[in-house]
């Protein structure tokens, strides 16, 4: 039953690819993107599937992977399933951090995934501390800490936008979460996103003992404090890392681990696996539907997302309260 | 094998510990007992490493536990703790196999040695209490430790799985498990536990055999209850009484008893504050032992023989001295037939006279109750029950 769960979320996965890079404002067909492949043709749809399509991909996979794995150990660490770097505010501290750069005028690299990631790192032990009372994460204050903090962010980041006098149109795009106009430079910046996605996998038994409770992980022999240090870390630089190449892309992180665990049961060692298949088809199919649903103008994929998430989010809490 | 050393501990709000030492032997069957907020879980978490001592040391086999790696501490040291809590769908076997994490593979061996095969592939969440607790015990095993810290591992389960932990728990100690468990059943603690510790206040008010901790006088002191320890087929066993208030202090009462009929009144009077005496009843009769524990003034008759001119006569001083006089549903035979007697006595003295169950078919054995109790009936009340002899004391409170 679960190699059959596999082969459907391996093609689901490929079937995604494949629409990326026929399906847009202009559609080419299979057999053209094929061709493009090998050589056979060349100008615009040349130009159109490895200048814009294939980039687009490589980021909406990596974006999708990362988001989907910090969703899966913010929600062990936090002992919650609702945890996840948007809703946390996460995404809001990175994105301010990178308006900061973006403000200066600092150069891209490594200015931008820098001040993300300081950005989201003090957002996640913020919240962290905040919601923790007496060795468990209230549900309740992780959400308003997370909203407060966003919304505290969204301002000062509007401050900065209006402050700079740049274009508004391009920032607020960007916020909003968007593979609009990425190319391979940004695939660069996204590089080093790649072997960070193999550290959680080396991780999938603490990550399985938190799920009983950092005291009994402790008491099960997990040096919790070392582990739980390593893995925000490793959280707020895989936010930072995708927020500095797509902007603010909410609720990826929610849905992929809850249907990686109805699939696969709860285990992290399958849960990380799953979001490695699941997260990418996700991020590739919102996006091809904020491409083409208002074309030829496009929607910022964020806007998908949140379509999508925000009612999962609030079917979990309704169940929650049950 | 653990030696907590001069260990003072304190939360943010109260102090815990200050200055407690304990040795712990290898293949010792410690129980720690205590009122609720006495520490007994803290002491578990403190040589689990969980908590740190602000001061003092916690050695395990001579090494600080808190300098000991996780992995160090987790091979030696499993924890059953009092509350387990997942809400996520695990297997069994995947619950199992997290407590290999100091030592891999998943521990199947643990599987069988507990019974848990049948279960292995069904969800956590769906098992009862007992099973629940059995798996969380198998998961503590899975680290194959060499010690087991239990926090009142019998609290959610019914009579049978306690019986079943217990015997299992006394097997895994003879084979050399050494246990340390936190409980809240005294007779449990009894029952099982090589030794005991009896916290009171954060200190130790008394280690040692279990019959030796667990006296009335200890558990009044540390519980405010008043406890008897009896032995029931050669196995001691306690009971308790809550602590009564003293609504019906110096109120002067005799009760006549004896064979047992009394016990539930001496022991209910003598906690309201009454001044109880005892009347006529023979040596090691259980009245009289009761009698004789609590210092009663009694008029006492000789082993199985009747009852004299002498001891009915002092039964008639302790009955010119009360104010009630209350008549125990007692058997009567020729041997303490004078009861009768002193009973009726009473009613011409112009006592208060009270008679529990006026019914005396089966228990009267001289066929002259009956003519007596028509005598007294215009004087004496009666009484169905103990129960509502207690209910009219409480209209005598003082």
């Amino acid at each position: 039953m679960k190699k059959v769960f596999v082969l459907v979320l391996i093609s689901i996965f490929f079937l995604s690819v494949l629409s990326s890079l026929m399906g847009g404002v202009v559609n080419i067909p299979l057999k053209v993107v094929l061709e493009v492949f090998t050589g056979k043709v060349t100008g615009i749809e040349r130009t159109i599937v490895i200048d814009v399509r294939v980039p687009r991909i490589i980021l909406a996979t990596l974006v999708g992977i990362a988001l989907s794995l910090t969703g899966a150990i913010l929600q062990s660490l936090f002992l919650n399933p609702l945890a996840e770097p948007y809703i946390t505010g996460v995404s809001s501290g990175a994105a301010f951090g990178a308006t900061l750069a973006f403000f200066f005028y600092l150069p891209a690299f490594p200015y931008l995934p820098l001040f993300s990631f300081l950005g989201s790192f003090l957002t996640l032990i913020m919240v962290y501390l905040m919601a923790k009372r007496n060795g468990k994460v209230n549900s309740y204050v992780l959400l308003l800490a997370g909203v407060a903090l966003s919304a505290f962010f969204g301002a000062l980041v509007s401050v900065l936008m209006v402050k700079s006098g740049r274009d508004l149109h391009a920032l607020v795009f960007w916020l909003l979460g968007s593979f609009s106009g990425r190319g391979w430079s940004e695939v660069k910046l996204a590089i080093p996103l790649i072997p960070l996605l193999f550290i959680p996998m080396r991780y999938f038994r603490e990550l399985n003992l938190f799920l009983q409770g950092e005291e009994r992980a402790f008491e099960l022999g997990v040096e919790t404090e070392k582990v739980k240090k390593l893995l925000f870390f490793l959280s707020s630089l895989l936010t930072a890392i995708a927020v500095s190449v797509s902007g603010i892309i909410g609720f990826v992180g929610l849905i992929v681990p809850h249907i990686s665990r109805l699939l696969f049961g709860p285990d992290h060692r399958r849960v990380l696996l799953a979001s490695l298949l699941l997260g990418p088809s996700l991020m590739l199919s919102s996006d091809l539907l904020a491409r083409v649903v208002f074309s030829p103008s496009e929607m910022p994929v964020g806007v998908v997302t949140s379509f999508f998430g925000a009612p999962f989010f609030i079917y979990l809490l309704i169940r929650r309260k049950n | 094998m653990i030696k907590v050393h001069d260990v003072w501990f304190s939360y943010e709000e109260a102090s815990v510990f200050e200055g407690l030492s304990i040795e712990i032997e290898k293949g010792e069957f410690l129980g720690v007992v205590g009122p609720n907020g006495s520490g007994k879980s803290t002491l578990l978490k403190l040589v689990s490493g969980s908590l740190k001592p602000q001061r003092g040391s916690v050695l395990l086999e001579g090494h600080e536990v808190s300098f000991l790696s996780r992995k160090e501490v987790a091979q030696r040291i499993a924890v059953v703790p009092q509350e387990y809590h997942l809400e996520f769908d695990f297997t069994v076997e995947e619950v199992v196999e997290m407590g290999r994490y100091v030592r891999g593979g998943k521990g199947e061996h643990i599987l069988e040695e507990l019974n848990l095969m049948p279960l292995a592939r069904r969800s956590f969440l769906t098992l009862s209490g007992g099973e629940k607790q059995r798996v969380v015990l198998a998961q503590a095993l899975a680290q194959e430790p060499s010690i087991l810290l239990l926090d009142e591992p019998a609290s959610h389960l019914d009579i049978s799985y306690q019986l079943e932990l217990f015997d299992l728990l006394s097997r895994l100690n003879r084979d050399g498990l050494t246990l340390i468990c936190v409980l809240h059943d005294l007779n449990l603690a009894l029952s099982y536990c090589k030794r005991l510790i009896l916290l009171s206040e954060g200190s130790i008010f008394a280690a040692g055999r279990a019959e030796e901790v667990l006296t009335p006088e200890n558990l009044g002191h540390v519980y405010g209850v008043s406890a008897e320890l009896h032995s029931h087929f050669g196995k001691p066993f306690l009971t308790f009484f809550s602590p009564f208030e003293k609504v019906n202090e110096g109120l002067q009462i005799h009760i006549i008893c004896g064979g047992g009929s009394g016990s539930l009144l001496i022991h209910e009077l003598y906690h309201r504050g009454c001044r109880v005496s005892l009347g006529a009843v023979n040596t090691l009769d259980s009245d009289e032992v009761i009698g004789r524990k609590l210092s009663l003034p009694m008029a006492v008759e000789a082993p199985f023989s009747p009852i004299s001119d002498e001891t009915h006569k002092r039964n008639l001083e302790l009955i010119d001295r009360a104010k009630i006089v209350i008549l125990a549903p007692l058997p009567v035979g020729p041997g303490n037939f004078k009861n009768l007697l002193a009973l009726e006595k009473a009613v011409y003295l112009g006592k208060e006279v009270w008679v529990v169950n006026p019914d005396f078919k089966g228990r009267d054995f001289t066929g002259r109750v009956g003519e007596i109790i028509s005598r007294i009936k215009e004087k004496a009340r009666f009484f169905s029950s103990e129960e509502e002899v207690l209910k009219e004391l409480e209209n005598w409170a003082s």
